[in-house]
């Protein structure tokens, strides 16, 4: 008896190693959309939009409380009045905080209104672990956002779409290090290499620069519109430091990314791209 | 009752991951918390229940990155089982256990990923950042351990997730 449970246990265990190796074999290229990843997507999109609109809001339930011990203190002082105010303020402040946000995407939503198509939608979550740097938005097919889509800010680049459901899509950060973005310097237009990531925090490196390129720190790096994905002329960083590699054929550098990925609650993703040169 | 509070344990704590502790992470380390959870029920549980707990938290993890589907199944349901296989012999009312397991499971399960990725062509880093940050997530998962054993200790024994049947 002891046997056939044991032999049962095996096989099980057989298995379940098995299939997950088939499983990372057959999903470690790219992302899978199948229908298990879609229903676990299903239920957590709307509670973690439920989530993000508690934090979002947190910061006033906090002052609530903060005002409410200083009103309590002041009430000898008859400074009531007064308390709600700041505290009426704070909120207002919150939202002013949030109406400069959107404003500043809608100036350049506006301003590029000729050249890109965008769909704003807010940042809901983040990559559940330290392996890859994704980050999920409140939009997804049904708002026109496809695969392999530009997600940008006002500041620069953010990534590209690499998954997308219904009501939510999954960006890959720009950051992570299985992305590459084909990157020109901002004045020595001749030189050219790739972006990427090196998967740790917010860091990016310039890679395949021929050795004989003249490079200066603090020069902006654009992406050359070389990639079927990336459109021209987005803003990726700044270069901090060059280095030889080991060779000395090719050059390599640091890059300060444009946007503050650790702050980043709004974003575009870029649903059309009209070239101005009409190419 | 119980079933249903051992499948939303590791839910919910993918949903922290990727929420609360996604947007407010220590120097860009977040914790695992569903590793947490898997390592806490290896300490409390034989090692073909752990292993079967561990793989379909794992599961769960991968169907929600949609990436490397099995990756994290394979990871956490070897690391439960080495730690239930391990914690036969411990006194578990120590709250020490939870702090080593899950010491002892973050090292496991982070060189079985790394592994894998190696397998698979995965390109990793490894520098001192790296190291860095591995170790401050060990720490990470082994403060948070303290809370989870606490809460789940307690309701093995007169709560929610109390076996009234045969283990």
């Amino acid at each position: 008896m002891l046997k056939i449970i044991l032999n049962k246990w095996l096989v099980f265990v057989c298995l379940i190693v098995i299939l997950s190796i088939i499983g990372v074999a057959f999903t470690a290229s790219q992302n899978t959309n199948n229908v298990l990843v879609r229903t676990v997507r299903y239920v957590y999109m709307p509670v973690q939009s439920g989530i993000d609109a508690v934090r979002n809001n947190w910061l006033n339930i906090y002052d609530f409380f903060g005002n409410k011990k200083l009103l309590n203190q002041r009430i000898a002082e008859m400074e009531k009045e007064l308390d709600q105010v700041k505290m009426a303020n704070n909120s207002l402040n919150e939202y002013r905080h949030e109406a400069q946000r959107l404003q500043t995407l809608l100036d350049f939503k506006d301003s590029n209104i000729d050249v890109y198509d965008l769909v704003a939608a807010r940042v809901i979550a983040r990559s559940p672990n330290n392996w890859t740097n994704s980050l999920t938005i409140s939009k997804g097919s049904q708002d026109g956002i496809a695969e392999n889509m530009t997600v940008i800010t006002p500041d620069g680049l953010v990534g590209r779409v690499n998954a997308v459901f219904s009501q939510s899509a999954e960006i890959s950060l720009i950051t992570d290090n299985e992305v590459a973005v084909g990157a020109i310097f901002a004045e020595n237009r001749d030189t050219t290499g790739i972006v990427e990531g090196t998967g740790q925090d917010n860091g990016l490196r310039m890679v395949n620069i021929p050795y004989y390129a003249k490079i200066n720190e603090n020069e902006t790096v654009l992406t050359s519109g070389l990639s079927s994905i990336y459109p021209k002329g987005i803003v990726i960083g700044t270069i901090r430091s060059v280095e030889t590699e080991n060779k000395g054929l090719l050059l390599n550098t640091v890059v300060i990314p444009a946007v503050d990925f650790n702050h980043l609650e709004e974003v575009l993703v870029i649903i059309n791209y009209h070239p101005p040169d009409g190419s | 009752m119980r079933l249903l509070i051992l499948i939303l344990l590791p839910a919910l704590s993918l949903l922290l991951q990727s929420t609360l502790f996604g947007f407010y992470s220590i120097y860009g380390v977040i914790p695992d918390v569903v590793l947490i959870f898997v390592v806490v029920f290896a300490l409390l549980h034989n090692y073909k229940q752990a292993t079967i707990y561990g793989f379909f938290c794992g599961l769960l993890e991968d169907l929600y990155v949609g990436n490397m589907i099995g990756m994290n199944a394979l990871a956490k349901g070897l690391t439960a089982y080495i730690i239930s296989s391990l914690q036969v012999q411990v006194f578990k009312e120590n709250i020490i256990v939870s702090v080593l397991g899950v010491l002892l499971g973050t090292i496991f399960n982070t060189a079985l990923i790394i592994i894998i990725m190696l397998t698979v062509n995965k390109p990793l880093v490894f520098n001192v950042d790296f190291l860095w940050k591995s170790g401050f997530q060990i720490m990470y998962n082994m403060v948070l351990s303290i809370p989870a054993y606490i809460f789940y200790y307690n309701s093995t024994r007169t709560g929610w997730l109390e076996n009234k049947g045969n283990d």
